[in-house]
């Protein structure tokens, strides 16, 4: 940068002519503006502060109604109803005594507790915009209010549609309901769009999709005098209503389903395998739906967080257990397909295993003498598939499941699915940090260990089964989707070897479901039953229950599906704690299948044999 | 040398100190009442703020010297950022202005309103003013680079404030007037072409800046409310606090682009002038500042970022005053967000810098 002192200077000179130039341009462009302003603030002041004073043109925004949700069968699931509501302007009123006056009028709907959270909430809002208040009123009590009504300046009557659920407690977790928006939700939602709407889809459904639901608000331009009140409206453009949703579930299936598991904690999914279309979603037990449309109070809500049956986990979709014996089928078919064993090899079962030192024990103390795979899948011998796992290894068993869905998550239509886990070399590698032992696989095999399952994959992975190898999607919209592809067959009759012992599993006088064989008659049904051991289980992968001495018993479990050659239904049932997988699992679910084939009229098979 | 105070030790000058503190002073204050007295937007903004403050400080510590070396690499950095936005970067508000990058979103256009001018007066500090022909059109080429990828992205209003500040570079550095005047005469040819050439968002914009009342629910709706809350604060304002027509949501934006409507709602013609007052003194400190820099550098570079806070502050209150089109630009030092109140301070940052670091750069630059 060397240059002469003579040249620096010409710069110099150069610039500053420059910056005064510069520094004219901003004198004489803030002139202009201050000019502008003078122009706006002095001489047409008056035209301004008259229309300021008259501007009572105000737009305002018309929330859409949200589409409503039918069953298969159109019975409405989800309904709006209009209710009275009372909408407070916190500007024009004196908060405090307005509320204390409501809550002292309707002490049953709006008592003190949740007056202090509203008023709390209200304090961070806008003030010269309206809220809605947490709680609606039926006409004797909008009656009540409005002869009060000069008591509550800044309070007004106002009448908004309300979410309903007509099966509360049968829908909650599927369905789902709506709640009030919250801070979480704003981070999401677009602000424009959700304009005078006050709730959104938090669970289920109608979160699911809440963007069809919702609809496209309009608004309309009013003329309001002084007091705020509408003169006239100038022009309306009117909301589009959200799409009504229909789903595939069939209440009357669905409150059979809940009939069936009489409050118990546990899960049944019922599918059509054809399609995957989820018939009937029941977690047990259900709670109100309803309640939660408004902002739950604190009491109910508390009461269903501490219910130790957590009312609360959408058990079809976020339960995960132990799926025991009932994969026992899917293991048998892997192994075929892939020549560890045939159909005709056996075994001698003395009612345990030994292997490295340790015993394995059979459910059946003292064995079950020889046994050939149909007598392992209709007596659920343990032995057997601690044999024939072991010779498959944990990698063979693992992607041979995985074919079925299990470890995967379904791609059901509902938030908050679990995928479940299948274990192989590889995970434990991944997860644990330790090596895979062989003595891990043998309890594999079984369903035991790290195997974890969530129903609607096992009832997926039934529905597969019963198509033999079409790996359809479970969902509850009712709109055909896709099969997620086909297992590769190497020889059919494998596949009916296998379902042939889940046959007789119901229908053979050694099945493990015999009685429950007899309840599905004249149809034939072709499942598994499960026993999964809690006790002894790892405590991070369970429910809290299983932690309770009490609540040790075991889970039982049933997969399956009807009529066997050209099935309708494919079932998982679960009963936690419910004891063996014969007894108190295998019962409902024949039971439900067969409400769902009589009320589709669907004739009994013919000739049909058991072995 | 001379005598140094304790702010020039630190490298802070504190006439800008006092000029940027008043203003964003007056931000919080506005912020306050246009958002309806919400705290929660307060405090963030207050952050904001503080953060961008710090940043000014940190800048500030750079010798010019530094700012010199780094500034090719800043340009040459910027424009591969503008492309690589064109290429993949995220869409929001319907235009693809962003870099994604995991933990934060960068807006490369906001670097570039540093780096173009930081650019050019890298290139002409090397050869006495007025620079040669070439490097007068490199300077021109290298504005247009960068105007012509941000307004792809699109983004007219940015991308011609930037297109500003760097033609405020090669004005300073001696841009013969007979070549200014006859690129505004073929820029007022070219207007019909531009025309045809802009998105119907824009042409929009200017239809209705020409006739707000046309379309008087739509885009006019802004102006002439933003009209009737100037127009009608009248000479004292209705005080703080009492923006009628910004609290019954008549105005949109009020926290960002139209918060001027809501200060002179406020405050009124009085306070309208000292807030002029307010950006003139500032300005001008930096054109004082960049009088007495000691190299072609630091007064280019000063006296461009002096005047980008002019065009900043004129095009917003022309814009919300209905002098000129809707460009959806910030009110410079006041109003509500984050990004460009960061960038300008850390230009002054820089302005400080150009000031305080003279005895250092005679005894090292010679």
């Amino acid at each position: 940068m060397t240059r002469s002192p003579l040249q620096d200077q010409v710069s110099r000179q150069l610039f500053k002519r420059r910056l005064w130039w510069a520094a004219g341009l901003m004198t004489v462009a803030f002139a202009v503006l201050f000019g502008r302003m003078f122009y706006l603030q002095v001489s047409l002041y008056d035209t301004y502060h008259a229309m300021a004073e008259g501007n009572r043109i105000t737009i305002e925004v018309i929330p859409p109604e949200r589409g409503r949700i039918y069953d298969r069968n159109h019975v409405l699931l989800a309904d709006n109803q209009p209710v009275f509501v009372l909408e407070v302007t916190p500007e024009k009123a004196d908060v405090e005594a307005g509320l204390t006056r409501l809550s002292a009028l309707f002490p049953y709907k709006f008592d003190t507790d949740r007056r202090d959270r509203f008023a709390k909430w209200l304090r961070h809002q806008k003030p010269f915009k309206h809220y809605l208040l947490p709680f609606d009123l039926d006409e004797t009590e909008a009656a009540r209010f409005a002869a009060r009504a000069w008591q509550f300046p800044g309070f007004r009557l106002t009448t908004r549609l309300k979410r309903v659920y007509p099966y509360g407690s049968l829908t909650a977790h599927t369905v789902g309901y709506v709640g009030r928006i919250n801070e979480m939700d704003l981070k999401t939602l677009d602000p424009t769009r959700y304009q005078g709407t006050h709730v959104v889809g938090k669970s289920g459904i109608e979160k699911q999709y809440e963007d069809r639901l919702m609809g496209q608000p309009g608004w309309r331009q009013v003329e309001t005098n002084a007091r705020g009140r509408v003169v006239r409206v100038l022009e309306v453009h009117p909301p589009k209503k959200g799409e009504d949703i229909t789903l595939t579930l069939d209440i009357r299936l669905q409150q059979k389903a809940y009939e069936l598991l009489r409050s118990r904690p546990g899960a049944i999914v019922a599918l059509e395998p054809e399609t995957g279309a989820v018939l009937a979603m029941a977690s047990s037990p259900g709670y109100d739906a309803n309640l939660f449309v408004d902002g739950i109070s604190l009491n109910d809500y508390r009461s269903l967080l501490k219910d130790p049956r957590k009312p609360l986990i959408n058990r079809p979709i976020a339960g995960v257990y132990p799926p025991g014996s009932t994969i026992k089928p899917f293991v048998a078919l892997t192994a075929l397909e892939h020549g560890i064993v045939s159909r005709r090899y056996s075994i001698f079962d003395p009612g345990y295993f030994e292997y490295s030192g340790h015993t394995y024990r059979d459910w059946k103390r003292w064995g079950h003498g020889r046994v050939n795979m149909h007598k392992a899948i209709r007596e659920s011998c343990d032995t057997y598939f601690y044999q024939v796992g072991l010779k498959m290894g944990i990698d063979m068993i693992h992607d041979g499941l995985s074919q079925f869905g299990f470890g995967h998550r379904t791609g059901i239509d509902l938030p908050g699915e679990r995928r479940g886990l299948i274990p192989n070399k590889a995970w434990k590698r991944a997860a644990l940090d330790r090596p895979w032992y062989n003595g891990e696989t043998v309890i594999a095999s079984i369903g035991q260990g790290y195997d974890l399952a969530t129903p609607v994959q096992l009832a997926r992975a039934t529905a597969i089964l019963a198509n033999r190898g079409t790996q359809v999607v479970p969902h509850l919209l009712n709109a055909p989707v896709a099969p997620e592809g086909h297992i590769e067959i190497r020889s059919r009759r494998h596949w009916e070897a296998v379902i042939n012992a889940m046959v007789a599993v119901l229908h053979d006088p050694h099945g493990t479901a015999r009685k429950a064989g007899q309840m599905i008659l004249p149809w034939h049904m072709a499942g598994k039953t499960g026993t999964a051991q809690v006790k002894g289980l790892r405590a991070e992968e369970e429910y809290d229950e299983s932690k309770i001495p009490k609540h040790e018993r075991d889970h039982a479990l049933f997969i399956g599906f009807a009529p066997v050659n050209k099935p309708r239904i494919a079932v998982s049932v679960i009963v936690e704690h419910g004891g063996s997988g014969s007894k108190a699992a295998a019962p409902l679910a024949a039971q439900l299948a067969r409400h769902w084939l009589e009320l589709n009229h669907v004739p009994p098979e013919r000739g049909r044999r058991t072995r | 040398m001379p005598q140094r105070g304790l702010l020039t030790r630190i490298h802070l000058d504190g006439w800008l100190l006092l000029g940027l503190g008043l203003l964003l002073a007056t931000s919080l204050l506005v912020v306050y009442s246009a958002s309806g007295g919400n705290l929660a937007v307060v405090e963030r903004h207050a952050m904001r703020i503080g953060f961008a403050l710090v940043l000014m400080v940190l800048v500030a510590q750079v010798p010019p010297r530094q700012l010199m070396l780094v500034a090719p690499w800043l340009f040459a950095a910027g424009l591969l950022m503008l492309v690589a936005v064109l290429l993949f970067g995220t869409i929001g508000k319907g235009a693809r202005r962003w870099l994604d990058f995991g933990l934060f979103r960068f807006q490369p256009s906001e670097l570039m309103k540093l780096a173009l001018p930081m650019f050019l007066a890298w290139l002409y500090a090397w050869s006495p003013l007025p620079p040669s022909w070439p490097r007068l059109l490199a300077g021109l080429a290298a504005i247009a680079a960068t105007a012509g990828l941000i307004v792809v992205e699109p983004d007219l209003g940015t991308s011609l404030l930037i297109a500003a500040s760097g033609l405020f570079v090669l004005f300073f550095a001696g841009l013969p007037w007979r070549f200014i005047l006859a690129a505004v005469a073929v820029v007022i040819a070219a207007l019909p072409v531009v025309w045809h050439f802009m998105y119907d968002y824009q042409k929009q914009r200017v239809l209705t800046f020409l006739n707000p009342e046309s379309d008087p629910l739509g885009a006019g709706y802004h102006i002439i409310q933003s009209k009737i809350a100037i127009g009608s604060g009248g000479v004292w304002g209705k005080g703080f606090t009492h923006n009628t027509q910004a609290h019954l949501e008549f105005l949109p934006e009020s926290t960002t682009d139209f918060i001027f409507s809501v200060f002179s709602e406020e405050f009124g013609l009085w306070g309208v002038g000292l807030l002029l007052l307010g950006y003139m003194f500032v300005v001008g400190r930096g054109l004082v500042i960049a009088w007495q820099a000691p190299d072609n550098f630091g007064r280019l570079l000063g006296a461009s970022l002096a005047m980008t806070l002019f065009i900043y502050a004129f095009v917003n209150i022309g814009m919300v005053s209905g002098l000129l089109p809707v460009v959806g630009l910030p009110l410079p030092l006041i109003s509500y967000g984050g990004s460009a109140m960061v960038t300008l301070l850390i230009g002054f940052g820089m302005l400080m810098s150009i000031h305080t670091h003279k005895g250092l750069m005679r005894a090292g630059g010679g």
